[in-house]
């Protein structure tokens, strides 16, 4: 191709052409997708929890291995606005686990607890594709109506399965708490970072991610 | 270039005059209750367009109104209930025809030339269909529209694990566009309810203009027929109530939890699959759809004349079925059937492959054959055509 006269003024007339829909367009994207403050195209606000600390039950609850209690952590924006925009409350789980681990997310880093802890909160929300996952005590519940899946004899306690996948999860896999052991989810399930005041458990942070 | 362009504007324009939409006009066989799908689907559209106008009168789309507003309709509005009935079961009505009438098209070979464009165009209409379903029964705002339109819109996030691309963010700004925020909530009710009622209002104006540039009928149905669907799907609406569910209660996800049925064996697939290829998974079941027309070359129509096509149909159908089961039984186990379920696949396509290949291989050897005999027949004739032309290029 070679650059005549022509085609330069074609380049130099195409330019501002250019610029001016690029201008008409950007407010047009925006009009479908709803931002929270400015500038975000075509990035999404990160799911990140804003909450606060919250007191979000005792330790009294949980006295026996497997005790548990539901509850929920609710987000500073949890209201519909005029807008419509809402950011989702996250639905919980405190487990009282057999023995003390490490409550760390091995593949994101994700710090649940300082030092070692018995008590394991765990999101409801399943990582696979957003559906609340219940805390099964008996697990043989999981095996007749989460998808047949028959733990192994060691794993024979309280599990977290999925209704709508038919996700399980351990609350107590060794290394990896709440660890996916059958169904599609790609990961285990999300942590909550607390800590333990007297029997008041604070729930302060909680992994991002997912929709919630 | 132009040449391409040029062969391309021909093409359409030749497809075009012969789309066969609705009257089924392009086929003699009209005392087959498989053709009369076309003239069916246009009716079941008109009673679901009608019944959702009305349905509009008394609807309020927000999360906290939605579901009162359906319930004082259905039991309090005299006749409220009939036409959601109408509504709903029309649009089972409308999903089931054109289903039917893709699996006719592609057994029946009625993609080919020159049904391509009929074809494309009647299996987007059961993705629009699809699309209309999922955002419409969102509109109750009950346990199942919220887990369902949940779950589909997590999907497209895992798009972005997908390496290179995925770093641009674009499968979480789907989900953020559908749900118009970071959850699910009265944004994505609104949106819903605007694309449930624009994909249909868009389509139903391209079908107008298309009556009216070409003159086709729009039902190619007797009167009897007519009458006997509407009174049918009114009485499935007196005798079936079209079910409430519960109202959505984001912190509880019931169990069981179904989709609306002609999502079910899709849903199976969801449970088996990992979610980055669930979300491709239907995207190549569509694409297979639309290029199946330029896939299959050969001019035969007969099902068992081309092997390898018939047996994925055949194959699409029994895992639309089989999968339809094992949901709605719960009898399927998660850990278990995958690896069955591939190699189960794998062994049926490689079969069909087989099957086309000696299929094609007899067909040649017969027209050889057959060529050989005419010689022999009449041996003056055959130094005009000469021994070397190449076998009839067989219809393969």
């Amino acid at each position: 191709m070679t650059a005549n006269r022509r085609s330069l003024l074609k380049t130099l007339t195409a330019l501002p052409v250019i610029a001016g829909l690029v201008s008409v367009l950007s407010p047009l994207v925006r009009y479908l997708k709803p931002n929270d403050r400015p500038y975000q195209l075509p990035l999404t606000a990160p799911d990140a929890p804003e909450g606060g600390p919250q007191v979000v039950g005792q330790t009294t609850s949980l006295a026996k291995p497997w005790d548990y209690f539901y509850f929920t952590y609710v987000q500073k924006y949890a209201q519909y606005d005029p807008t419509g925009y809402k950011k989702a409350n996250l639905a919980g789980v405190a487990v009282k686990l057999p023995k003390k681990v490490k409550f760390v997310q091995p593949e994101t880093g994700f710090v649940g607890f300082e030092g070692e802890t018995d008590i394991a909160l765990f999101q409801r929300i399943c990582p696979h594709l957003g559906c609340i996952f219940n805390f099964i005590p008996d697990w043989h519940e999981v095996t007749a109506g989460y998808g047949g899946y028959r733990p192994p004899s060691w794993e024979e306690h309280s599990l977290m399965a999925c209704p709508c996948h038919l996700s399980i999860y351990d609350p107590s896999y060794p290394g990896y708490p709440g660890n996916v052991i059958s169904g599609p989810a790609p990961r285990g399930a999300r942590l909550f970072k607390f800590e333990i005041k007297g029997t008041d458990i604070i729930v302060t942070d909680a992994e991002s991610g997912g929709i919630a | 270039m132009e040449a391409v362009l040029a062969n391309l504007k021909e093409w359409l324009q030749d497809r075009k005059s012969h789309l066969d939409l609705f009257d089924e006009t392009n086929t003699a066989k009209q005392d087959n209750p498989l053709y009369i799908m076309g003239g069916l689907v246009w009716l079941s559209w008109m009673i679901v367009i009608v019944s959702g106008i009305i349905l509009m009168l008394w609807y309020i789309p927000t999360t906290t109104g939605a579901y009162r507003s359906i319930m004082h309709l259905t039991n309090d509005i005299p006749f409220g209930w009939l036409v959601r009935g109408m509504h709903k079961y029309g649009a089972d009505m409308l999903i089931i025809t054109i289903t039917i009438r893709i699996y006719r098209m592609y057994f029946a070979g009625e993609y080919k030339k020159p049904g391509e464009l009929s074809w494309m165009i009647l299996f987007a209409s059961l993705v629009l269909g699809m699309i209309s379903g999922i955002t419409g029964y969102a509109l109750i705002w009950n346990q199942r529209a919220f887990w369902a339109a949940k779950t589909v819109l997590t999907v497209p996030t895992y798009y972005d694990e997908i390496p290179v691309i995925g770093k641009l963010g674009i499968g979480h700004a789907i989900a953020y566009v559908f749900l118009g925020g970071p959850a699910l909530g009265q944004a994505t009710l609104t949106r819903f309810y605007a694309i449930h009622f624009g994909i249909s209002v868009l389509a139903v104006i391209l079908a107008e203009v298309f009556f009216y540039r070409t003159r086709r009928r729009r039902v190619n149905l007797s009167l009897f027929t007519v009458t006997l669907v509407t009174v049918f799907l009114a009485y499935v609406s007196f005798d079936q109530l079209a079910a409430m569910g519960r109202w959505a209660n984001p912190n509880r996800t019931p169990l069981p939890i179904l989709s609306d049925w002609y999502f079910l064996a899709l849903y199976q697939l969801v449970k088996y699959m990992p979610p980055l290829w669930a979300g491709i998974a239907p995207g190549l079941l569509i694409g297979y759809g639309m290029v199946v027309p330029f896939l299959d070359r050969t001019k035969e129509t007969r099902t068992l004349e081309r092997p390898f096509f018939f047996v994925v149909g055949a194959l699409a159908l029994a895992y639309y079925i089989g999968f339809t089961v094992l949901i709605m039984l719960n009898i399927a186990v998660i850990s278990r059937d995958p690896p069955i379920i591939m190699v189960v696949t794998f062994v049926v396509i490689t079969l069909a492959f087989v099957w086309e290949i000696a299929h094609r291989r007899r067909k040649a050897r017969l027209a050889r054959e057959k060529q050989a005999q005419g010689r022999s027949a009449q041996p003056g004739r055959t130094a005009a055509t000469g021994p070397a032309a190449p076998a009839a290029p067989a219809q393969v």
